[in-house]
This record gives C-alpha cells, sequence and structure tokens, in this order.
C-alpha cells in the first residue's frame, strides 16, 4: 500500500467533482473513509469500493408491433478485500450506511491480522475520454428516435425479400456510472455509454424456415447509426443471411483446409488464444499456455493483441473495473507467447505489470482477467489470393460463437459457410461446427491477408458467470486443416 | 449518509408491491404488476486448501409491468429507493403511451386456485442456518479427497454455495402471492494429465435441503473419475454411428427441445415444432413432462411469474406433441391455455424431463456393437428454428459393448427433429441433478467427425 500512514481518517476526498455521484450513492467522503476503514479492519493487503448506477433503456418490436419498452436502473457497490490470493467480497444494493459496512466487514473476514491504515492522500484521477465516441447521446434522445430505429431496421428486413416470414429486432443502451475508491488512495471516475441495434430475419421456404441475424452499435451515441451502419442496412442483412441459408446444405465432415472471413473470425482467436492468456488461468496453471511465456507456439504470421482503447468499440473503456488506465497489450509477436491479460491480482502474484485488463459485469462481482478487443494482425496476402490457394475446402462467412477449455480445445460455431471449390466460394453450407486444438491451430496458420476487420459490435463474452461486452477482429486466415463437424 | 434522500429500504416487501401497483392504478394504468425478490448469496471457492474467493451480500429486485390502453412498459430497479421507484412507475405509465396497442396485452385473470407454497417443500431452515465455517469446510473436504487421487493434477477449486430468496408477486387484478426457497450447491472442478495432454471435468451436487446435498466424497469420487476416464484420447475417422447420451448430455438436449416447445418460440415461428400440435414428433420412447409442483424440486414454484398456479403438463406423450409450454400472452398469441410456464416477459421450464425407461444404462452400452457415449459437449451449435445441432464433443468409444478408449476433438451433428424418432433405448437412471433433466438414451445414428 503506497503512502498509507496510521490510521486518521482520510482528509482529502475529492469534494465538489464528486457531486455528480452523491446523487446516486449518497456516500460523502467521511462514510466513505468509514467503509474503506472497516474492510482493512482485519489487515489485508488492499481494499476497494467500487459504485456503480446504471441506467438501461429497451424498446422491442415483433409482430410488426412495438411490443414493449423498459427502462430499469442498477445502483449498487461492491466492496473487495485482497489478502494474498485470497478475496474477500460484499456487495450491497441498498446503500443505507448500515448495509455498506456490513458488505465491507464481510469483504474484510477473508484477511486476519492487525488493522490496516488507510491512505495518506487520495488522488482523484482525471481521466481523459478517449474510448467514447458520443455526439447524440442515447441517454438524452428520448424514446421516440429509439423507436424510430427499431422501425426502420425491421422495416427493412421485412420488406427485402418475400420469404420473410418473421422479424424481430430490439435497440438497448445503457449509461454506467462507475467510481471506484481504494487503499492506494486512488479514486477514479467513468462514465460508460451503450448502445445496440439488432434485428433477427426468419425466412421460410417450402416448410424449412432459416434465421439471419445482423446489427451494431458500441460505445457511441445515436449518429452511429446514419454514420457508420443504418437500421435499414442491420435489417437487409439480416434478411438476406436468413434467405441464403434456405439454399444452403449441410456442412461437409472431417478434416480439411479452412478460410476464415475477416472481421467475424475473430472470434476464433478469442476462443483460441485470448481466454487461455488471461492471467488467472496462467497463474493457476490450467491453461495449456502457463508454461509457454517466450515460447513459439504458433506461425510467423501470428500476432495478437488485445487493445481496449480502441475508439467507440464495445470492449473499450477509458479505465478497467479496478481503476487501472488501460494499454494495448500485445500477447502473442510472430508465434511467440509474449503477454497475459492481467488484472491486479493476478499482476500482484505473478509479479507483472498492471494491462488494465480488470473487469466485471457489475458491482455485485470481483474483476477477474477479461479480454476487451482481441485481433490478430494484418498480414500480406490479398484475400483473393489466400482463397486462389485452396482446391477444396471450406469458407466460414459468419459465426455465432465459441467456446474454449483450459486444455486448449475449442469450439466455434459456423452460421454460414460456403465450400471453396477451385479456388473459388461455390455453394452455401449451414449450421457448422469447427473444432480444434489452439496450439494445433496456431501451428497451422498459413496465409493472413492484408484486410483486417472487425466484427459485429454486438458480442459479449462469459467467464465465470459474468457478461462482458467485447469485440474481436482478424484479416483473411487460411488454417491449413481443421476439423468441421457437418455430416455425412 | 445524512441526508434526507438517502435510500432507505422497505421492511415490508409485500406492502411496497401492492402498495405500487395502487399507485400506478392511481396514476393512470389500467392493469399492473410488481415483482419482488429479496436474495442473500453466500458463496466460496477454495483452490488447494486454501478459500481463494469468499462473497457474502444481500441483494433485491423489483420489477414493474405497466398496460394502459393495451399498450405494455416494463421496468426494473435494484435500488429500492421511494424517489427512484416513484420515478420508475410515473415513466413506466407515461412510457406505455408509445409502445404498439396490442390486443394480447393483459394480466392473468385472477386464478380460483391456488397452490400452497408450503406444501411443495421449496425453503429449508438449515441452508439459512448454516456457519460460514460449515460451509468453507465441506469446499475444502470435497477438493482435499479428490486432490488426494494420484492421477489429478490441478484442480479449478470447490466451490460451495447458498442463496435464500423471497418473491412477492402481486397484480392489479387481485392477486398476491409470496414464497421463500433456498439452494445450496456443492462442486469440484479438476484437471489431470500434463500441460499438454490435459483433460476436465467436474462434477456437483445441488438441492433445496442441506441433507439432500450429496457427500464430499461422492462428489470427490464422481468428479475424479470423471476426468481421469478422459486420459489419453484418441482421434477417430469421421463416421455415422449410434449415440449415448449420459444424463448431463441428456440434460442439454431437453433444454434444447423446451426452447422448441416455448410458446414464445412458436409463436415467433422460431422452432421447427411450430404448427406441430397433435403430431408424431418422435417414437413411443418420448414421453417428455413439465412439472411445477413436485416437491422439493429445483424447478418447482407456487406460481409463475403471471401469478397463475402451477402445474404438471405432459409435452409430449409417447412420441406426440400434446403440449406447447406458455406464458399467459403466448397462450393468447395461440389460442392455447397458459401452462403456467411464465417467467418475466417470457417462458422458462419447470422441472422438465424426459422420463425413464426401464434399460439400465450399462445394458445400453453392452448391447451397442460400434458407437460413441457423448459425456461432454463444447460450443453452442443448437438452431431452434430448424432443429440443428453440431457441437464439439468428447467421448468414450464403444467397441463390442465395451468401452475402448476416449475420444476428443470430435463433433456430432444431427437434428433434434430426427433425433426425437431414432431414439432406440431410454435409461432407468432419471436423477433431478438439474431442473431440466432426462435419463440416460441412445440415438441410433449421429455423424461424428474427427479426421
Amino acid at each position: 500500500m503506497d503512502g498509507a500512514v496510521s490510521g486518521k481518517p482520510m482528509r482529502s476526498l475529492p469534494q465538489s467533482p464528486a457531486l455528480s455521484y452523491a446523487d446516486h450513492f449518497h456516500l460523502d467522503p467521511t462514510d466513505l473513509s468509514k467503509v474503506l476503514g472497516l474492510a482493512l479492519s482485519s489487515g489485508g493487503d488492499f481494499a476497494e469500493i467500487f459504485m456503480e448506477h446504471r441506467t438501461n433503456d429497451f424498446v422491442n418490436m415483433e409482430e410488426d408491433i412495438i411490443k414493449e419498452t423498459a427502462e430499469s436502473v442498477s445502483l449498487g457497490l461492491g466492496v473487495r478485500v485482497l489478502s494474498g490470493d485470497k478475496t474477500g467480497f460484499g456487495y450491497t444494493n441498498d446503500l443505507a450506511l448500515e448495509k455498506v459496512e456490513k458488505a465491507a466487514l464481510t469483504a474484510s473476514a477473508i484477511a486476519s491480522g492487525k488493522a490496516k491504515a488507510l491512505p495518506a492522500r487520495v488522488r482523484d484521477k482525471r481521466l481523459a475520454n478517449s474510448a467514447y465516441r458520443v455526439s447524440v447521446p442515447a441517454d438524452k434522445a428520448g424514446l421516440r428516435k429509439k423507436i424510430a430505429l427499431v422501425r426502420e431496421a425491421y422495416g427493412a428486413a421485412q420488406k427485402s425479400d418475400a420469404r420473410i416470414v418473421k422479424v424481430k429486432a430490439y435497440f438497448q443502451d445503457s449509461l454506467s456510472n462507475i467510481a471506484i475508491l481504494n487503499s492506494e488512495g486512488l479514486f477514479v471516475r467513468d462514465t460508460r455509454p451503450m448502445v445496440k441495434l439488432v434485428c433477427v430475419a426468419i425466412s421460410e421456404k417450402n416448410g424449412r424456415r432459416e434465421l439471419g441475424f445482423w446489427g451494431g452499435g458500441g460505445r457511441v451515441g445515436l449518429e452511429y447509426f446514419q454514420e457508420v451502419l443504418t437500421p435499414r442496412a442491420i435489417g437487409e442483412q439480416a434478411a438476406h443471411e436468413a434467405v441464403i441459408l434456405l439454399e444452403a446444405g449441410d456442412a461437409p465432415a472431417g478434416e480439411m483446409p479452412i478460410v476464415l472471413s475477416p472481421g467475424h473470425s475473430g472470434v476464433l482467436i478469442h476462443e483460441a488464444v485470448g481466454h487461455l492468456l488471461e492471467a488467472d488461468f496462467n497463474r493457476k496453471k490450467t491453461s495449456i499456455f502457463w508454461n509457454k511465456m517466450g515460447k513459439k507456439v504458433g506461425s510467423d504470421l501470428v500476432t495478437i493483441y488485445d487493445d481496449p482503447t480502441i475508439p467507440s468499440f464495445r470492449g473499450s473503456y477509458n479505465v478497467d473495473d479496478e481503476g487501472t488506465v488501460p494499454r494495448r497489450t500485445l500477447l502473442i509477436e510472430k508465434g511467440v507467447v509474449r503477454g497475459l491479460l492481467q488484472d491486479r491480482l493476478s499482476a500482484g502474484l505473478m509479479g507483472r505489470p498492471l494491462t488494465g485488463h480488470g473487469r466485471r459485469q457489475d458491482y455485485s462481482n470481483a474483476p477477474i482477467p477479461r479480454m476487451a478487443n482481441t485481433y490478430i494482425d494484418r498480414g500480406e496476402y490479398a484475400p483473393e489470393e489466400i482463397l486462389g490457394s485452396v482446391r477444396k475446402g471450406f469458407y466460414v462467412a459468419s459465426l455465432s460463437g465459441g467456446q474454449v477449455e483450459d486444455s486448449g480445445k475449442f469450439t466455434f460455431s459456423v452460421s454460414l459457410g460456403y465450400l471453396i471449390e477451385g479456388g473459388r466460394l461455390t455453394a452455401p453450407v449451414k449450421q457448422a461446427t469447427l473444432i480444434g486444438t489452439n496450439i494445433d491451430i496456431l501451428k497451422r496458420i498459413e496465409m493472413a491477408g492484408s484486410d483486417l476487420e472487425f466484427g459485429l459490435q454486438t458480442g459479449t463474452c462469459s467467464k465465470d458467470g459474468q457478461d462482458v461486452p467485447v469485440a474481436d477482429g482478424c484479416p483473411t486466415l487460411k488454417i491449413s486443416k481443421m476439423t468441421v463437424g457437418g455430416r455425412t | 449518509m445524512k441526508d434526507a434522500g438517502r435510500p432507505s429500504a422497505p421492511a415490508d416487501l409485500r406492502a411496497l408491491a401492492e402498495r405500487l401497483v395502487g399507485d400506478a392504478r392511481k396514476l393512470g394504468a389500467d392493469e399492473v404488476e410488481v415483482s419482488v425478490v429479496d436474495g442473500r448469496e453466500f458463496d466460496v471457492d477454495v483452490r488447494r486448501g486454501k478459500i481463494e474467493h469468499l462473497v457474502e451480500a444481500d441483494s433485491r429486485v423489483c420489477g414493474l409491468k405497466v398496460i394502459k390502453d393495451k399498450r405494455t412498459a416494463y421496468a426494473s430497479s435494484s435500488d429500492l429507493a421511494p424517489g427512484t421507484l416513484r420515478g420508475l412507475v410515473r415513466n413506466a405509465v407515461k412510457r406505455a403511451a408509445l409502445a404498439s396497442p396490442d390486443e394480447f396485452a393483459g394480466l392473468a385473470p385472477l386464478a380460483k386456485k391456488r397452490v400452497d407454497a408450503a406444501a411443495l417443500d421449496l425453503f429449508d431452515p438449515a441452508v439459512a442456518e448454516l456457519d460460514p465455517k460449515t460451509k468453507i469446510g465441506l469446499a475444502r473436504e470435497t477438493e482435499r479427497i479428490a486432490l488426494g487421487d494420484k492421477r489429478i493434477t490441478n484442480s479449478y477449486g470447490a466451490n460451495f454455495g447458498t442463496n435464500e430468496l423471497r418473491s412477492v408477486l402481486a397484480n392489479s387484478n387481485g392477486f398476491v402471492g409470496e414464497y421463500e426457497q433456498t439452494y445450496c450447491e456443492l462442486s469440484v472442478g479438476l484437471q489431470a494429465g500434463g500441460t499438454d495432454n490435459r483433460v476436465e471435468d467436474s462434477w456437483f451436487s445441488s438441492k433445496r435441503h442441506f441433507k439432500d446435498l450429496a457427500a464430499p466424497e461422492e462428489i470427490a469420487r464422481m468428479a475424479v473419475e470423471r476426468t481421469v476416464r478422459q486420459l489419453r484420447p484418441r482421434k477417430i475417422k469421421t463416421q455415422n454411428v449410434p449415440v449415448i447420451f449420459e444424463p448431463t448430455q441428456t440434460s442439454w438436449l431437453m433444454g434444447f427441445l423446451f426452447g422448441c416447445v416455448s410458446g414464445t418460440a412458436v409463436y415467433q415461428k422460431a422452432t421447427f415444432l411450430a404448427g406441430r400440435l397433435g403430431q408424431k414428433i418422435g417414437n413411443g420412447f418420448v414421453t417428455v413432462v413439465d412439472d411445477g409442483l413436485m416437491p422439493g424440486g429445483l424447478g418447482t414454484r407456487p406460481f409463475d411469474s403471471d401469478g397463475l398456479p402451477s402445474r404438471r403438463t405432459r409435452v409430449v406423450g409417447k412420441g406426440i406433441l400434446e403440449s406447447y409450454l406458455c406464458n399467459t400472452y403466448a397462450a393468447r398469441k395461440l389460442k392455447l391455455r397458459s401452462t403456467g410456464n411464465a417467467d418475466g416477459s417470457g417462458v422458462s421450464p419447470n422441472n422438465f424431463y424426459l422420463e425413464p425407461g426401464t434399460a439400465a444404462p450399462q445394458d445400453i452400452i453392452a448391447g451397442t456393437k460400434k458407437g460413441l457415449i457423448l459425456i461432454r459437449t463444447l460450443g453452442h451449435g443448437l438452431n431452434s428454428v430448424s432443429g440443428d445441432i453440431s457441437r464439439g464433443a468428447f467421448g468414450l468409444w464403444v467397441e463390442d459393448g465395451e468401452i475402448a478408449y476416449p475420444v476428443s476433438e470430435i463433433t456430432i451433428s444431427g437434428n433434434l427433429g430426427q433425433i426425437l424418432n431414432d431414439i432406440e433405448a431410454v435409461g432407468n437412471d432419471l436423477d433431478f441433478f438439474s431442473p431440466v433433466t432426462g435419463p440416460t438414451i441412445e440415438v441410433a445414428e449421429m455423424t461424428v467427425a474427427g479426421s
């Protein structure tokens, strides 16, 4: 604990800038220092109060009507105490002082020792807003504008093809105000916007039904839906995918060369590499990578970063959920493992620098190492050269998700693919699963395109029951062989 | 925290719910429904003998549904301060005007019958009274026993968690109900093998009553066995073979079936079983039940989120699709009756299971000349619109009626509609380890893709 002196109450918690927060949290500096003091009352290496006030708006359209709107408020506070590799955590959404104190005492019980002193000084850390790009804030826009966006996406999907039989569209936005105070004297606040517009279209032909999905958003305002991705494009793309799938055949089964489309296929990097370079799995030696730092695990073409600072992206933030300003983190360089995604607990225990990847779903969870925006860097090949190099194989056009376990075995689900025959895309293919072991697949990346793209800004990642928004990206990639789980 | 506006916790949640119903009515709402859930949670992770993570907390959430001129608005809040709730009620009544009129919107009529919550055996005072030392001790003991097996090389840790919940529901049709429930769960996750040939698995016991929880020895033994049986897997050639689903695998298959018979998916045409009511969708082995009344069941409750009493519904009877599972809204859309499956604005299963057959699981294996026992899956790959299934898989290869070796890095694919017609055997080993469950089953043929 930097700069801690004997147990005097905190003298200098920032006053005026905190006022807008006081409206939500009703905690004044005296209260906060009392709570932090309780958290440290049994010792421990570190204590922290995480406060969050989040508002959400939701508009849902189905069956040709604006079916419902919803508003939600989430308010609460979590207290965490670290003692060695142990974490004590208490939370409450009742901000009466006695409840907050109880949460602090719960967290403090993880440690057993003499009370630790409060920090002598509190730094009110000012953040430069670099991660969010908002000119028309959704929280101030009024529901009518949001309803108009949903109607436009819905209508576009419905009108674009006679085979579209059902459409659903929804819009969601949130504004999260967080404040973090810790025993190192750090006080930091952030206000995080998020918007998302999604359309699902169902097509039908001769009794067969298929589903298409498209959407977008991020840490942006409503201007995004004019300037970057229009509701109309979202609706039309969802319909387009649903219609193509009507003609799609069963996927082939067995091992074959794979070409991954740029952008969407970033899910593969997220699953195959990102999760297993989260520091907790390596500190506990459950990840296949734990003993591979500095070792070559993939081909020279594999360079992977996670960058929480990309402006406007879903996975971006000005500060992580334990007060660290994030930085772009090199995970794999030319096939060699170079870094891990760190949170405070693991970085401290491993003696490694913080990277700003300690994230939590909300105040009711302790932070853990998470990805933000993960991508594999661009290569040299033109996409058509890559495709042209495959005589017979499988092209992954869009993906619906994936999963990995610590052994490195991972899968991802292809919602739309194509057969590659003689260097060209031929028949569309539906619903296939690809499976592999990450260190095998990373070695088999044979070509990387110059066309780095990011996937839809709609993704959410789950770990230990906590969901956080993420994005991922990649250029066109060729994998020499991988098992495709189709049907014979 | 000196100011008068500071959030203060209303002591009587039932009174709060009734008051909010009244407030919204006064503001002009035609129909109102309010739910309040008050929860207490304890959770401890022990890894390599030490406490790694300990959480204890109380939390509450209030949900609100308002209908005015057949237009619906929802709101929810974890901030129960009177000012916040007043604002949300006021906004919701105003906001309802922005939704479209929906002829199907509306609360469920007040049911004549009520289910006695006390008779359902959902609450165990022993769970509430457990002291932290006992809870931590159980997790520690489970992991210690598992790590005693030399073949286990690493641990994800053991977890013990409890939940106590009180749920209150009130609506403007005169329904007020509340019930208390408890859950406790003990689990452990393990790895075996070296860094580059790891296998992993876990086991757990989840119950409402502390006395029903499996002993640490039993959970540790199951977790060890399930982990080490995967050591030294082989890859297999792509082929079509019979697939035996262990109960944990039948469980996800039933979860997928639930999604395909949910009234919401049916009226949205998002399921291949839309329009199939009364038709044969499976063979004679397939009888599926949703039971909200099973005493002590993990999915049991006295009433659903529409305030309708729980019931037992036969969903599939000997292969015939007899009922979709509906909330009030989906039932109106489909001109059916609600089955008491409302959950928020959607539909969820109560205790949803495939009825057991008579075959012992070991006899099913013994009767299989060549095939795959499916033991774990990875990834999602379930499409309710088409019924298509495609998932990463781990299994045990069967030859001449005996388990020959483990297999990994394979996928299984098939279609739920086909599978329901291709079930060749149903085991006698139904266990309610989860509210959505089923016994061991054997499916005549699925594609297993390997090298």
